[in-house]
């Protein structure tokens, strides 16, 4: 690793129309994994960092896996450095429904409310792969990637996330809300 | 097609990864499949229920930090016109605090206690809890300071010159409790803090550190101290509209 090359000017140029991009979606991706606002900018920052200092190895296939998978390994490599587990999710809940939404009618932003939360109630391998496919709307081959698993393997976590959340939102929604049936 | 096979195509089909004559077969597969054309309409609820959460782009604040990264590694010296430039093209993304602290009166050489004032700054800047006391209403935020710190700062809500106000809070500068006052600037925050100080009224006093503003001047009896991601005209505004109401209040 400490054969990396320094970036130059040019690397880091290229980096920027390449990678920043999707700074957006590293954000989110963070936001979902640490399920906190202010520690995803750590992360997100940390995870752009590694990405340009491995830019060289970026074989100029789909961005947004790549980096999104750095900012996956960043995230677990920060967490077992502090030691830190999982905030108490308690404190998620009570800031899940933050975000804009001024124009959104009181129903649905109250629906919006329970469905973050469900979501964030997850075990982390089921939150990461349903927030990779509905929110990052990565296809199977790029969650693969992302996750550094066989595509068999991402779509059977996948119906298990669906799973997991389906049970936590007919807890929450109440079945006629969503129109989610008994599966 | 039996429904076992029917069944695990389902998430397959909904995630559009079944090639087109894949979909056609399950398509006509499912209309003998009461139970997977159930199963299919729950995780396409599930799915839109997802899909409609807003996104969350990436903070202004972290967007910096990761320019400023990408500019210390480019190596490139920040000239000092370039920077302005750049500053002045994100006028979209303004965010400003001012850092007023308690340094005796004095007024407080770039370099000294900027750190300090920059952390301020990014307490603010990056915190969802900016404020300990959120109001645009002078009469709020004034009040709260009261027995919290030993002074009481002018608070003015700046709405007309463009920098509303949002809050304020407590913060510590050079080991003293100082007031902190949050502005916004179009959709971001601006913080503003300050304390008493013997001196004269000086000019205020724009000057740049690790991309972001500092501006700091006397007034009214106050020692301000200014850290921004605004370009220095714009600190330079934020500072004058400051003075012009707080002698229009006085």
């Amino acid at each position: 690793m400490s054969e990396t090359p320094k970036p130059d000017g040019a690397t880091v140029e290229r980096f920027r129309a390449v990678m920043l991009p999707h700074l957006d979606a590293a954000y989110g991706f963070a936001r979902w994994l640490t399920r906190d606002p202010v520690v995803a900018q750590d992360v997100a920052q940390e995870a752009m960092l590694r990405a340009l200092r491995y830019f060289h190895a970026f074989r100029g296939d789909e961005a947004k896996p790549w980096l999104l998978r750095i900012v996956r390994n960043t995230w677990t490599d920060m967490r077992a450095k502090s030691g830190a587990g999982d905030r108490p999710l308690e404190e998620i809940e009570d800031r899940a429904a933050d975000g804009p939404d001024p124009e959104q009618s009181a129903l649905a932003s109250d629906q919006r409310r329970h469905v973050v939360a469900a979501l964030a109630a997850l075990p982390a391998e089921a939150r990461e792969i349903l927030v990779l496919r509905e929110i990052e709307d990565c296809s199977y081959k790029h969650i693969a990637a992302v996750l550094d698993l066989p595509i068999g393997t991402v779509m059977s976590r996948l119906a298990r996330a669906r799973e997991k959340l389906a049970a936590e939102l007919r807890g929450r929604l109440g079945r006629r809300d969503h129109g989610l049936p008994d599966m | 097609m039996d429904c076992p096979t029917c069944e695990a195509m389902v998430d397959a089909y909904l995630d559009g990864e079944l090639s087109a004559s894949d979909s056609a077969a399950f398509e006509r597969a499912l209309e003998a499949c009461p139970d997977c054309r159930k199963r299919l309409e729950a995780g396409r609820a599930m799915s839109g229920l997802l899909r409609e959460l807003p996104l969350e782009p990436a903070p202004d604040l972290l967007r910096a930090r990761v320019e400023r990264e990408l500019r210390a590694i480019a190596g490139r010296p920040i000239a000092r016109t370039r920077e302005r430039l750049r500053w002045s093209a994100m006028a979209a993304s303004l965010i400003v605090a001012l850092g007023i602290g308690w340094l005796g009166g004095n007024v407080v050489g770039t370099g000294v206690g900027s750190d300090e004032l920059v952390s301020t700054y990014l307490r603010v800047a990056g915190s969802e809890h900016a404020v300990d006391v959120a109001s645009s209403d002078r009469h709020t935020v004034k009040p709260w300071f009261a027995g919290r710190i030993d002074y009481a700062p002018p608070v003015l809500d700046l709405t007309s010159d463009g920098f509303p106000l949002e809050g304020g809070r407590l913060d510590v500068v050079g080991g003293r409790k100082v007031s902190v006052l949050v502005y916004r600037r179009n959709q971001h925050k601006v913080a503003l803090s300050l304390w008493p100080s013997l001196g004269g009224n000086s000019a205020a006093k724009v000057t740049q550190r690790d991309g972001f503003a500092l501006a700091e001047w006397r007034h009214a009896g106050f020692e301000m101290h200014a850290v921004s991601d605004l370009a220095p005209a714009e600190m330079a505004a934020f500072a004058a509209a400051l003075d012009r109401a707080i002698d229009a209040d006085r």
